[in-house]
């Protein structure tokens, strides 16, 4: 799995790229929460390169939306489809989270 | 079946009269473009005009009965799809060979004789599905499409005629195919529904209007006569064994066009088309036979299905079966009105190679998606891609294919068939070494799951399995073998097993420890965060919902689960 981060203004985008499973969701759920816990931070995360997400991987996203509840934070998954939207719907979480089709209407839905 | 979103009237729809009967003569002109081939055999035979205009007569007659006994909506007969017949090279190059030895009677006896051996072939149909995969039949669908395209060029072209095609012939198939295409892309409604009849009627005119259509074209037209109950005088059979090899190679050539058109209406009525169905194939190809016999008792040539009117039908998104009760309609009428069929049959060449590319571009790409919906090894690379330069050769080398003895002349009557008899064989040749079931061990501390998928999707591309299904595969393996090394197996390596058949692959995934929870109640958002259990049970939730049936059984400290997958 790679993280890569950028700003668009005092958005953070984090784009992943590979697998979300148990072996790699510990450090993605760092990264996550990590930022999320800053008090009022916007973020959105693009998974237009994701190809896999497991229990593991929901799990860390779940944490990350209590996380950001708990700081007052937003944020906004993105470019999610094919199987992982598929995994997204079968286990519920497309109603869960906030998600927009593009990079640009995720910054646009936080702003 | 679910009508897709793309077809106006689907195949047990009931479309506005007017649409049905158009819908119809459009259908009827594209295939009335073929009606020469029993001409050609009258001629040969030294038929007088008046036998000559019978033989014509009766050839509609049995298209009629032909389109009509594809469209049964229901028993053994008929593939139940608006899937007309037409005339057929497979059966006119043994046609033209029995004429010159036995006359028109041994054609006709010999072409019920191959009839009847369609018929019996159709009842064991079934029993040769393993060796007509899906991507086999996608490539006789493509190759279907580089047939009729084929001929349609040589139409326009005017290849193997005495003048090449000039500029004005060029210049009315580009506005007649350029008419049908515009209509079917920029237009709704009755424009669209009837493009291609529309461009035939507009290419007739202005071929007229530029003297491609002479008078002497329209003699024949002239000569005959408004209305005629048709004659049997010419009527008359025999038998020869020294005839049978070709007919009986042509009866085993047309099934394969037969197979791929129907392919093709069936996915074309189907949104959730997934393979072949075998029950609407061999009633087909059993209609095609029953056909066949009708046209050797009733003194004519023999037929195939047409797959420019199914590509006619895919094109303008009609493919109801009252369209075919309204062909048939058509042809039994045209049958007792020799004028109008002989005008049908003066069509000119430039329009009637429009009409065929016209249709041909939609079956090519329909051919196309079927081969792609599958995922392909080197084995189906090569039967598919080597096959296709085998048949296509036949189309850009024709004079190396004139040596091959009369008897076999039907196995390179065309690409197609050539083609698709080398899928065949290197199909059955590739089988050699596929096994059905496959393992592997992986080792709990040292589980890696790229290898895990690219062990599925080697099987899937060595079984031609659909794509979307080993996706499903590959997340259930790794994500039950990542749990269950997480949290329950206990010692020693887990061990998978997937076995495939066209219809089934199960995935069975063993190992020493408890066995994996599958609850079917999702665990809620607090469950999952506040324990690695909870994790655990949505995993065995997303695992259960994303197979069509599990399993989980434990025996003698060892547990086993079982993922099917419908395919």
């Amino acid at each position: 799995m790679d993280l890569r981060e950028d700003s668009v203004g005092d958005i953070t985008v984090l784009e992943v790229k590979g697998r979300i499973d148990s072996t790699t969701a510990p450090t993605f759920g760092e990264k996550l929460t990590g930022t999320l816990a800053t008090p009022d931070k916007r973020l959105v995360l693009d998974l237009r390169q994701l190809e896999y997400i497991s229990s593991a991987g929901f799990r860390v996203l779940l944490l990350a939306a209590k996380r950001a509840e708990e700081a007052g934070s937003r944020f906004v998954l993105c470019s999610i489809s094919g199987k992982v939207r598929q995994l997204f719907d079968l286990g519920g979480f497309l109603d869960l989270f906030s998600i927009s089709a593009s990079r640009e209407e995720g910054i646009a839905a936080l702003r | 079946m679910r009508k897709p979103v793309g077809i106006i009237y689907g195949v047990n729809d009931v479309p506005p009269v007017g649409v049905t009967l158009l819908s119809g003569l459009q259908h009827v002109g594209i295939i009335s473009i073929i009606l020469v081939f029993p001409l050609l055999v009258a001629r040969e035979a030294g038929l007088s005009r008046d036998r000559t205009l019978d033989v014509l007569s009766l050839s509609m007659l049995v298209l009629g009965i032909g389109t009509i006994l594809q469209a049964l909506p229901r028993g053994a007969v008929g593939a139940h799809f608006l899937c007309p017949p037409v005339f057929t090279a497979a059966y006119l190059s043994p046609s033209m060979l029995a004429v010159k030895t036995g006359g028109l009677s041994l054609v006709l006896g010999m072409t019920a004789f191959g009839g009847l051996v369609e018929v019996a072939l159709s009842r064991a149909l079934h029993r040769l599905r393993p060796y007509f995969p899906s991507e086999i039949s996608g490539f006789v669908v493509l190759m279907i499409g580089v047939a009729v395209g084929s001929l349609g060029l040589r139409n326009v072209l005017a290849l193997g005629t005495a003048e090449p095609a000039s500029g004005l012939h060029l210049t009315v198939a580009t506005i007649t195919v350029g008419t049908m295409v515009g209509l079917n892309v920029w237009t709704q409604g009755a424009p669209r529904l009837f493009c291609a009849l529309i461009g035939m009627g507009i290419g007739y005119v202005v071929a007229a209007g530029a003297g491609i259509v002479t008078a002497a074209d329209l003699a024949a037209v002239q000569a005959a006569p408004p209305l005629r109950v048709p004659g049997v005088a010419h009527l008359g059979w025999s038998f020869d064994v020294g005839s049978a090899i070709p007919f009986v190679v042509a009866a085993l050539a047309t099934p394969i066009r037969t197979m791929g058109d129907i392919t093709i209406c069936q996915k074309m009525n189907d949104a959730e088309w997934v393979r072949p169905n075998m029950r609407s194939l061999s009633g087909g190809v059993l209609a095609n036979g029953l056909t066949n016999i009708g046209a050797g008792v009733l003194g004519t040539v023999g037929v195939s299905t047409y797959t420019s009117s199914v590509g006619l039908s895919g094109a303008t998104r009609v493919t109801s079966r009252l369209v075919a009760y309204a062909i048939g309609g058509t042809f039994f009428l045209l049958a007792f009105l020799p004028k109008l069929s002989a005008f049908l049959v003066s069509m000119p060449r430039p329009v009637v190679g429009a009409a065929l590319l016209f249709s041909a571009t939609f079956i090519f790409v329909n051919g196309l998606q079927i081969i792609t919906s599958r995922m392909l090894d080197a084995r189906r690379v090569f039967a598919i891609g080597l096959s296709f330069m085998v048949g296509i050769a036949l189309d850009l080398y024709p004079a190396f294919f004139a040596g091959v003895p009369p008897a076999f002349q039907p196995l390179v009557s065309s690409s197609l068939v050539l083609g698709t008899l080398s899928a065949l064989l290197l199909n059955l040749l590739f089988r050699l070494g596929t096994r059905r079931t496959q393992r592997l061990l992986v080792d709990r501390e040292q589980s890696d799951p790229t290898k895990i998928e690219e062990f599925m999707e080697a099987q899937g591309a060595a079984w031609g399995a659909r794509r979307d299904v080993i996706d499903r595969a590959k997340f259930n393996l790794t994500q039950s073998v990542e749990t269950i090394v997480e949290g329950y197996a206990l010692q020693g390596a887990l061990e998978i097993e997937a076995s495939f058949d066209e219809f089934n692959l199960d995935l069975r995934v063993s190992y020493a420890g408890a066995p994996l929870e599958l609850p079917d109640r999702r665990p809620s958002n607090e469950e999952i965060i506040e324990s690695e259990e909870g994790q655990r049970r949505l995993a065995g939730f997303l695992l259960r919902r994303y197979a069509d049936r599990v399993q989980a059984t434990h025996k003698a400290g060892r547990s086993t689960i079982l993922f099917h997958f419908d395919h």
